[in-house]
């Protein structure tokens, strides 16, 4: 625990193109042994982004080949799952994972989620070997860094996959999305720059142009609504 | 052109004068070129484009923020009066819009269907570079008349200098910056439109109006208003 958070925030911020880093930043401020980053689910598809080691990468894997354990109830509910003893609470949770990880001497297991508005696609795994907790605090603020990376991911997996395509393309299309993203950051609360990008993630997964998204906003059939850290979209 | 307006564009140049001897915000000087422009001129309509960095047309301007309206010009600026006006850097008269030539049937059929018949698109130049087009929209055919089309030209002219100001007349770099800037803020208050939409329940054009009068009535520029709106830190 040598950097402080808002030493670790910054990093985040400005290493978005080396998610490798991602892991250290997490291993920097909680009293935690390994660190793996996630996403799961239809959205983006299972895959490993960054492990700080092969414990760390190992228990991400598992989770997807069973379908269970920390980071899906994460992604899933939207909010950070706490595990300081998997031993004791483990079994009832998830019992195929735990039953697995019994000879990697894990003791305890944190896991947040990666969302950028409704769109839910992953999470951030930490565990140590020691049993420890973590405090209202860390958990906070464990939860920001896992925000600050979910926009990293979202919006690589956009430009990896031909975001340009989903690009507005006319100045007047280009006018109604940022129309639709005010409407958006005064819904849920965030910045322009998020709005826009919880259009485009929402355009993607459901496979159509974002000027269709932004017109459906603009009209009222598309709305987002917003509860603690869940965002919900209602058509 | 009778004495009342002639009056009237003295004033007008007078206030414009003034007004760029201040601190001034671009946006708002070109919204009061627009609507001078068809309160006073005898036109319908009238809206200014800029080109961003990759000569791509957008609309910073225009009378009313209907959509419909700003369809046509962006229209225009694809195939139409507009475009030609800035590729050409010379003015661009359409005297019937119903008999305009075939590639710009898009931009006929939709200003045809908003009621308007002729058109004039009049370039912001700077020596020899273009950065944009005044355009002025009305619902009765027929050529403007001259001395119309020369103030026009002339408050074209006042765009052009507001918007480069006379100190970036040297520096290309600065000149596209600056059209940037000027880019940049009409996003921002696209963005407060939106904001404003939904928290008071109203149109994305009335939404535009409330900006407005907030601005007007509190003397602050229009694109400081829209970021304080989208930054959350002004709340309407």
């Amino acid at each position: 625990m040598s950097e402080s958070f808002e030493d670790a925030m910054g990093i985040l911020e400005r290493e978005s193109d080396h998610p490798e880093r991602f892991c250290d930043a997490f291993l920097s401020v909680f009293p935690v042994g390994g660190a793996a980053v996630s996403t799961i689910g239809q959205v983006l598809g299972s895959e490993t982004i960054a492990a700080s080691d092969p414990v760390a990468a190992r228990l991400d894997e598992l989770q997807f080949d069973l379908g269970e354990g920390p980071c899906w109830d994460a992604m899933r509910s939207a909010n950070p799952v706490l595990v300081p003893m998997i031993r004791t609470s483990g079994p009832r949770l998830w019992p195929a994972f735990t039953e697995s990880i019994v000879t990697d001497g894990v003791s305890s297991v944190f896991a947040f989620p990666l969302s950028v508005g409704p769109l839910r696609f992953g999470a951030v795994d930490l565990y140590s070997a020691e049993p420890v907790d973590l405090s209202d605090t860390q958990t906070q603020q464990a939860g920001a860094m896992a925000e600050v990376i979910s926009r990293h991911v979202l919006r690589r997996a956009l430009t990896s996959i031909g975001g340009d395509e989903n690009e507005a393309v006319s100045a007047y299309s280009r006018r109604l999305v940022h129309q639709a993203s005010g409407v958006v950051l005064a819904q849920i609360d965030v910045s322009a720059d998020d709005a826009r990008l919880v259009i485009q993630g929402q355009a993607f997964a459901s496979s159509r142009p974002m000027m269709d998204v932004a017109q459906d906003i603009l009209d009222g059939r598309l709305r987002f609504t917003r509860e603690g850290s869940r965002i919900e979209v209602a058509q | 052109m009778n004495d009342v307006t002639q009056q009237r564009l003295l004033e007008t140049f007078v206030k414009l004068a003034d007004t760029l001897i201040d601190d001034y915000d671009v946006v708002d000087l070109l919204q009061v070129l627009v609507d001078t422009c068809r309160d006073v001129l005898d036109t319908t309509a009238a809206g200014i484009l800029l080109a961003d960095s990759r000569g791509e047309l957008e609309v910073v301007a225009s009378t009313s923020e209907a959509s419909r309206l700003v369809e046509i010009m962006q229209l225009s600026a694809e195939q139409g009066p507009c475009i030609e006006s800035y590729r050409s850097g010379r003015s661009v008269s359409v005297p019937d819009i119903e008999v305009s030539k075939d590639e710009w049937w898009q931009f006929r059929g939709s200003a045809l269907a908003q009621g308007f018949r002729s058109m004039d698109a009049l370039p912001l130049r700077l020596r020899d570079t273009t950065i944009g087009t005044l355009n002025l929209l009305r619902s009765e055919p027929g050529a403007a008349p001259e001395d119309t089309i020369r103030a026009a030209q002339a408050f074209a002219d006042v765009a052009t200098i507001g918007i480069l100001h006379e100190r970036t007349l040297r520096e290309s770099a600065i000149l596209s910056e600056q059209l940037q800037a000027a880019l940049n803020s009409r996003i921002v208050i696209e963005q407060a439109k939106g904001v404003i939409s939904h928290t008071r329940g109203v149109s994305i054009d009335d939404a535009f109006a409330l900006m407005r009068q907030y601005a007007r009535s509190h003397s602050v520029g229009l694109s400081i208003v829209a970021a304080r709106i989208v930054d959350r830190s002004l709340r309407l």
